[in-house]
């Protein structure tokens, strides 16, 4: 047996059904990304409601969705949903007739329950020092929200969303079972074709891996963009100490000041301000789960 | 349906008898997974350039290729893969049971041995060094000194692993093994009623889950003792 069993050919003229895979796999990605984040952080906001009816609705919600195992979730909705005479008939049943839709929808619930705990532990890792200095410069407690504590969590919270996307993209392998033709389903039917046990299948892997480091630069560069003003200031720091306190007080550029400085100088008095602020504190959160 | 008629309780002893299966599959997986892992997460704290040129290229495939596609690989191509080791003239069986428990052992165990990379990271360094000051040889001071701690410093991503491994169990039934979902979906097809046994089917997994969460917690707070702070 040669050392790589790997029938070249048959790679490369699979290379075209392949790219449709992976296309699919694609959109049923940036679908669920999409949807998810939005979705994500309105649960969220429910799950930390102060307000009962909110609160249980969502926990329950969290535990049912990320406790159940993807297949099963895609299984329950693909197979469930059918059985329900009333969606059937419906107009809604363009939605769920669709093998493509029902794996959205599946995984959207799941990518929902894993980023609920996601957000709430990136809004949590917000120092209360901040949301409380802006409570007493007069901001409402949603012009915190929005201009203080969700640009802030979406910098701690970028490590942990970059986890959950490589897990989920992977997750997305599962959706064959629904007769969605994505990338596996591809490998799969090459193989059934061919019986050749490994070129489908490492052909395959390899557009997965790709598309997981591709994710994975992306993130890295989102990561570098967001944090741009905590590399000025390590860049400067060598210097002498004059040059330091020179870089403190010019304004940071980073995103989460610069609204908030607009808000101040366009309808609100500007508040006497007797010592430069403190830089905002750049510590990392603690990890969060996988 | 009628509610534990016959034909009811028949399909749900069936999965009572999958749910044995994935519970089996997943303890076999996850402890396999767990002494692999560990060994390789040791073994690659070498700075030795071929053991990392290994290590990365390993670590680098599992991380970017789904569970799934390591399951089929093992499944359609483990027997050839097993005459190619050991010799053409004899022909193996690979059942789906063993293709399972082979690529959650090997997926997994490069989480936890990147774990351990990350457990010994955070141990201080003096540790290591009163080891060697003490003249302890390096078996025993891991055995003795590090892997306790590391046992702490680790448990919270151990958890973490071991309710990814037991989401990823019921994926083999895709390979034709008849565990607790491959029987779920037979129940759900005869009867028409796959609300009631796919949800049984999932809040199985939430339930173990939720136990082993207890669980965890506990050990946490044992292995915590004489370390936690006092919460105000």
């Amino acid at each position: 047996m040669s050392a790589l069993p790997i029938d070249f050919a048959l790679a490369w003229d699979s290379l075209p059904q392949m790219a449709e895979g992976l296309v699919t796999t694609l959109l049923i990605t940036v679908l669920v990304l999409v949807l998810g984040l939005p979705l994500s952080v309105l649960v969220t906001l429910a799950r930390m409601s102060r307000s009962r009816i909110l609160s249980w609705p969502a926990a329950a919600f969290v535990v049912f969705f990320r406790g159940a195992p993807l297949l099963i979730l895609l299984y329950l909705v693909y197979y469930g949903f059918g059985q329900i005479e009333a969606l059937r008939d419906g107009p809604l049943w363009v939605i769920f007739g669709s093998a493509f839709a029902c794996a959205v929808i599946g995984l959207t619930l799941n990518h929902v329950a894993y980023m609920v705990e996601v957000v709430r532990g990136s809004l949590n890792a917000v120092p209360a020092g901040l949301v409380e200095a802006s409570a007493a410069l007069g901001l409402t407690p949603r012009e915190t929200f929005t201009y203080i504590r969700l640009p802030l969590a979406m910098r701690y919270g970028l490590a942990a969303y970059q986890n959950e996307v490589v897990m989920f993209t992977k997750g997305t392998a599962v959706v064959s079972v629904i007769t969605v033709i994505d990338l596996t389903a591809v490998a799969n039917e090459l193989f059934e074709e061919t019986y050749d046990p490994f070129t489908p299948m490492l052909t395959a892997a390899a557009f997965y891996w790709c598309l997981v480091n591709a994710i994975r630069l992306g993130f890295g560069a989102l990561e570098n963009h967001l944090n741009r003003h905590q590399r000025r200031e390590q860049a400067v720091k060598p210097t002498t100490p004059a040059g330091a306190a020179a870089a403190a007080a010019e304004p940071p550029a980073g995103a989460p000041v610069a609204p908030l400085r607009r808000m101040i100088g366009s309808d609100r008095r500007p508040v006497p301000v007797k010592a430069a602020a403190p830089a905002l504190s750049t510590a990392t959160p603690k990890e969060h789960a996988l | 349906m009628e509610l534990f008629s016959d034909q009811f309780n028949g399909y749900l002893w069936q999965m009572v008898q999958g749910a044995y299966i994935t519970l089996q599959l997943f303890a076999a997986g996850f402890t396999l997974a767990l002494v692999l892992g560990t060994l390789i997460g040791i073994v690659t704290l070498s700075r030795n350039w071929l053991i990392q040129a290994v290590w990365k290229t390993y670590a680098s495939i599992i991380m970017g290729v789904p569970s799934l596609l390591i399951i089929f690989l093992l499944y359609y191509g483990g027997s050839a893969m097993l005459s190619g080791l050991f010799g053409t003239d004899r022909s193996f069986d690979v059942t789906p049971f063993g293709a399972g428990v082979t690529a959650l052992t090997i997926v997994y165990a490069a989480y936890v041995a990147e774990l351990v990379h990350g457990a010994v990271m955070n141990l201080p360094k003096g540790q290591f060094e009163a080891c060697s000051a003490l003249a302890i040889g390096p078996v025993a001071a891991w055995r003795h000194v590090i892997l306790p701690q590391l046992t702490r410093l680790a448990l919270p991503g151990l958890v973490n692993i071991w309710m990814i491994v037991l989401k990823d169990t019921p994926l083999v039934s895709l390979a034709g093994l008849n565990d607790l979902v491959a029987n779920a979906k037979i129940a759900a097809g005869a009867t028409k009623e796959p609300f009631i046994f796919f949800i049984a089917a999932s809040l199985f997994f939430i339930v173990f889950s939720a136990l082993t969460l207890r669980l965890s917690a506990r050990l946490e707070a044992r292995f915590g003792r004489g370390l936690a702070e006092v919460k105000a």
